[in-house]
């Protein structure tokens, strides 16, 4: 708004004046904006939710699904658009909104990789740079063999990694330090593996699955989403999800949990929304209530069977304590690796 | 017989009214997708998932399979005319495509294109038919150590990709292969040569590179030569009509392309791009006139093209038989299936058979339609060549700035864009061909990445290259590749 | 010594692979791969070396060590490029429908299109055009700027 009154200084008289008034009146339009008006708040221009991902990832999908839902069953009247902004496994997209500061029409899709990238010296801003609305749904771990492998659960690989870590090759689709490597170290850890010599390889190019299949890795490091149908095919087995209590559903429900099996550890691949730095408490109160009737809704509930995703929800002070205890616990399992980079 | 009564219920679905318009819609929306430079299937399928919802899924699937085969299609009319590929798989379709259009020739060009495509597009379907259960064995054959051999075959050709100065072309294959280290590196997690720029870490996106190596280092050229050859480009798109010596040499890429262009499609990670550029080098190989090629040849114009659309037909077999997806397209579309509830998987094809025959169904007549909806265009979108030049170059550099802009929403990709262009330009002027370039660009990080995994596993041991018979088989390929061409060079002299 | 432009490319392509090779030296080190990932830049650099040592004792063809451009049209292609990097600059502020605009008109006219009003018509035609292609049909959101919608 600001640089249209600048501009009125070096237009002509009657431009001028016609861009004033335009001016006034927007200005007035929008006056609610300001931070000053107290209680209610809501949004008054098109909200804009960056999915710091490509198109069809996880973080896209879950963002495209809540801003569908919000218009159509007419929670918030605003336009909702998701942005993709790709690249640096999340950073080019924190980095863009950190700069929306204080800007209440901007929030953001996050998930554990806003702790652990940070962590790995890949990005400058982490989750302490944002506020936190609310987290909306978990999706968790599994680890896959093939159908044949010598393996039956997750004792007999950790029997077998403890005696010669080196023998087994783990293969996912992040980076090492990141989500699919993570989720395995942190439970090989506390099952007594050695995890500095966790032999891990990373295939980014969509050939995780084929490579479990033809025997070039032994075991395959995922979401438990991935696993399903060629789990019910016969072609693999699931060792372990990462989930405290086993699932619901068909097929997942006869997945045995890690705990289950006596590691007492566990799992979540949480997804909630992060608004800019400095944004002001009753929009955040504002997209809390809303995220509340989201997760409440029917229709939210039928896209979380769709994709197996679980209810977590949690917001204020709850949600910033999960997520300190939770880099925390990240922190710890990096410098161990001793991929840890301190800034 | 359930086979048979799935391929019947399939056709029904794919021969319904409701089949046939969103066939159409699909295929319609994919052309014009592939047209604009930069912006690709994948983000156009994205965007269809959550209007898609509701829909029946064999339907949705239909028209989300139009987009992206109408898409590999429709990129070759931007490759042809402006020298500015609309996707990745066209890229090598620039090569002969572009200087047939500036030789007066556009029409044709489009035609052999649109007719290759068609060609390859249904030979892929007839294949993916027949054999898709089949092929699946095939798709999971390949793991790190023979990918590493494959792209080590494909790069054997950045010699014969040259012309001039052999150096050169080596130098310009080195440089495209350094371009692919920059950002994050898969195996260790370290930033390679991002000098601490947050943009720079997920690397380099190709079409960024191909845009500004091709379509804007070809406008520098436009720019500085626009006084001295007035005539330098006929203004003319010449006829659509393909003589009979034009078919006979489109018969034997066609024919070949058609095939190995769908088992490249088949593997995992391979797809469009890595397929029409082997396809390109094979013709090259097998033409007794290579030296045509890159100057408007029939032959080199065919192969892409053929190779493309039948590798995208080939994509569809890890992803309907095994549930796999193996290239970033179809996991968008794996994406789409679990949304509209159904689950992809080694079980689709029993589980659903309406589904999948439904699908490979409307492919036939999708390639039909992409067939007579391009050719009777082409006068049409030829005649883009007659608006005059200045306002035509300042419309393809805005098409490339939206399209690459579009791929990560990102403006520093516009710089990036413009860097290369510079690139391109420096490197025309001094007779450094570009594609060896874009190759080791493609191919360098893939094989990077697959030598280093095999290593991984194997702790270091060259064994894991020697265990496995198809890597060893593609190496002697290489080898053969390199040795033959000097071993004939020799006997000539 | 410098007189070819061979010669003068090699001397560039030399520095740059020193300049790449320092900085793929200073890679930090991951101890659990056996490549790690300076392993394959090394090589990449040590090759460029070769190379263009070798590009420096091959002879040039004459026909192409002369390159002649003449000024005006490279001040328009340099016009060209600064177009180029103020439309970046300015795409998210100022929003896609009016750099592109000004952006169509300006390099069309840098470029001697001299029939402003034709020019003018397609130049805010074609990027309303596609605007709404992609924010309708697309649902794809290109920078809205200070324009309304």
């Amino acid at each position: 708004m600001l640089y249209k009154n600048e501009r009125v200084i070096t237009l002509g008289k009657k431009w001028g004046l016609i861009l004033v008034f335009v001016s006034m009146v927007t200005l007035i339009a929008c006056s609610n904006n300001n931070k000053a008006v107290s209680g209610e708040w809501s949004p008054k221009e098109s909200i804009e939710v960056v999915a710091p991902a490509g198109a069809g990832s996880g973080w896209d999908t879950t963002a495209r699904m809540a801003a569908k839902i919000f218009e159509e069953e007419g929670m918030i009247e605003q336009d909702i658009g998701v942005v993709n902004k790709p690249g640096g496994g999340g950073a080019v997209g924190w980095a863009y909104v950190a700069e929306k500061a204080g800007n209440p029409h901007h929030m953001f899709i996050a998930s554990p990789p806003i702790i652990d990238v940070p962590l790995n010296g890949q990005s400058q801003y982490d989750h302490n740079d944002f506020t936190p609305i609310a987290n909306v749904i978990a999706d968790y771990g599994a680890f896959a063999v093939r159908a044949d492998s010598k393996w039956e659960n997750l004792n007999d690989l950790f029997e077998d990694m403890k005696k010669d870590p080196s023998s087994v090759t783990i293969i996912g689709a992040s980076s090492p330090g990141s989500m699919d490597h993570i989720q395995f170290v942190k439970i090989a850890k506390e099952a007594g593996v050695d995890i500095k010599k966790i032999k891990y390889v990373s295939e980014q190019d969509g050939g995780t699955l084929t490579a479990l299949l033809n025997g070039s890795a032994d075991v395959y490091s995922t979401g438990v989403a991935e696993t399903i149908e060629q789990a019910k095919a016969g072609k693999i087995k699931v060792l372990g999800v990462t989930s405290e209590e086993r699932l619901e559903g068909e097929v997942i429900s006869e997945f045995p949990t890690v705990q289950e099996q006596g590691i007492d550890s566990y799992f979540v691949n949480w997804r909630g929304f992060f608004a800019p730095p400095d944004t002001d408490e009753n929009a955040i109160d504002f997209y809390v209530s809303k995220f509340k009737e989201l997760n409440e809704s029917e229709a939210w509930k039928e896209i979380r069977k769709q994709y197996g995703w679980d209810e977590m929800f949690m917001y204020g002070e709850e949600y910033k304590d999960f997520l300190d205890e939770q880099k925390e616990e990240s922190e710890q399992l990096l410098d161990e690796l001793g991929i840890l980079k301190n800034e | 017989m359930g086979g048979l009564e799935g391929l019947l219920s399939g056709f029904q679905v794919a021969f319904s009214v409701e089949g046939i318009i969103f066939v159409f819609i699909g295929v319609l929306a994919g052309t014009f997708i592939g047209m604009l430079p930069g912006l690709g299937p994948i983000s156009a399928i994205a965007v269809m998932i959550p209007i898609s919802y509701g829909f029946d899924p064999t339907i949705a699937l239909v028209m989300m399979a139009g987009v992206y085969y109408g898409a590999v299609f429709g990129g070759s009319t931007s490759s042809i005319l402006l020298n500015a590929p609309g996707i990745s798989g066209t890229v090598a379709t620039a090569f002969d495509g572009h200087p047939l259009a500036k030789q007066g020739k556009a029409g044709k060009a489009l035609a052999i294109a649109a007719i290759s495509s068609f060609i390859g597009g249904t030979v892929g379907i007839v294949l993916l038919m027949l054999f898709a259960p089949m092929l699946a064995s095939v798709a999971i054959a390949f793991g790190p150590p023979e990918y590493f051999a494959l792209m080590l075959v494909a790069l054997t050709a950045i010699a014969s990709l040259s012309e001039g100065s052999l150096v050169k072309a080596f130098i310009s294959g080195v440089i495209g292969f350094m371009f692919a280290t920059v950002g994050i590196d898969a195996q260790t997690g370290t930033p390679r040569f991002t000098f601490g720029m947050t943009n720079l870490l997920s690397g380099i996106e190709f079409l960024v590179i191909a845009l500004g190596l091709f379509a804007l280092a070809e406008i520098c050229f436009l720019i500085i030569n626009s006084f001295k050859e007035k005539n330098n480009i006929h203004q003319n798109i010449g006829s659509l009509k393909l003589t009979k010596s034009d078919l006979k040499e489109m018969k034997g890429p066609a024919t070949r392309q058609s095939f190995l262009g769908f088992i490249i499609g088949v593997l995992p990670g391979a797809g469009a791009t890595i397929a029409s550029f082997i396809g390109y080098i094979v013709e090259k190989k097998l033409s007794k006139r290579p030296e045509q090629f890159g100057k408007g040849s029939i032959k080199g114009l065919t192969a892409p093209e053929t190779a493309n659309n039948a590798a995208t037909s080939g994509a569809f077999v890890p992803l309907l038989s095994l549930g796999i997806p193996g290239s970033g397209t179809t996991a968008v579309l794996l994406g789409a299936l679990l949304v509209l509830g159904v689950q992809p998987g080694p079980l689709l094809f029993e589980d659903e058979p309406t589904l999948f025959w439904g699908v490979i169904a409307s492919m036939y007549i999708g390639n039909v339609f992409l067939l007579i909806l391009n050719l009777p265009l082409i006068p049409y979108i030829s005649k883009l060549l007659l608006i005059p030049r200045p306002l035509l170059i300042s419309l393809v550099i805005t098409f490339c700035m939206l399209g690459v802009y579009a791929i990560s929403f990102n403006t520093f990709d516009i710089y990036l864009l413009l860097i290369f262009g510079v690139i391109g330009f420096l490197m025309r002027l001094a007779r450094f061909p570009a594609p060896p370039f874009i190759l080791s660009f493609i191919l360098g990080g893939m094989m990077e990445q697959s030598l280093r995994q095999s290593l991984t596993i194997s702790e270091g041991g060259l064994g894991i290259f020697l265990e496995s018979p198809i890597a060893m088989a593609l190496f002697i390929v290489a080898l053969l590749s390199i040795v033959i061409p000097a071993f004939k060079k020799k006997t000539i002299t | 010594m410098l007189k070819t432009l061979n010669r003068k490319i090699a001397v560039l392509l030399w520095c740059i692979a020193i300049l790449y090779l320092f900085f793929a030296y200073r890679l930090p080190s991951y101890a659990y791969v056996p490549i790690d990932s300076n392993a394959l830049p090394i090589i990449l650099g040590i090759l460029l070396l070769v190379l263009s040592t070798i590009l420096f004792f091959e002879k040039g063809d004459v026909e192409n060590d002369k390159l002649n451009i003449n000024k005006t049209d490279l001040l328009k292609l340099l016009g060209v490029f600064l177009l180029i990097v103020l439309y970046a600059s300015f795409l998210e502020s100022l929003g896609f429908l009016i750099v592109s605009t000004f952006f169509i008109f300006f390099c069309s006219y840098l470029l001697g299109y001299r029939k402003h009003v034709i020019n003018a018509v397609i130049a805010i035609l074609v990027p309303l055009t596609f605007y709404l292609l992609f924010t309708s049909a697309l649902q794809i959101r290109l920078p809205q700027g200070v324009m309304p919608f």
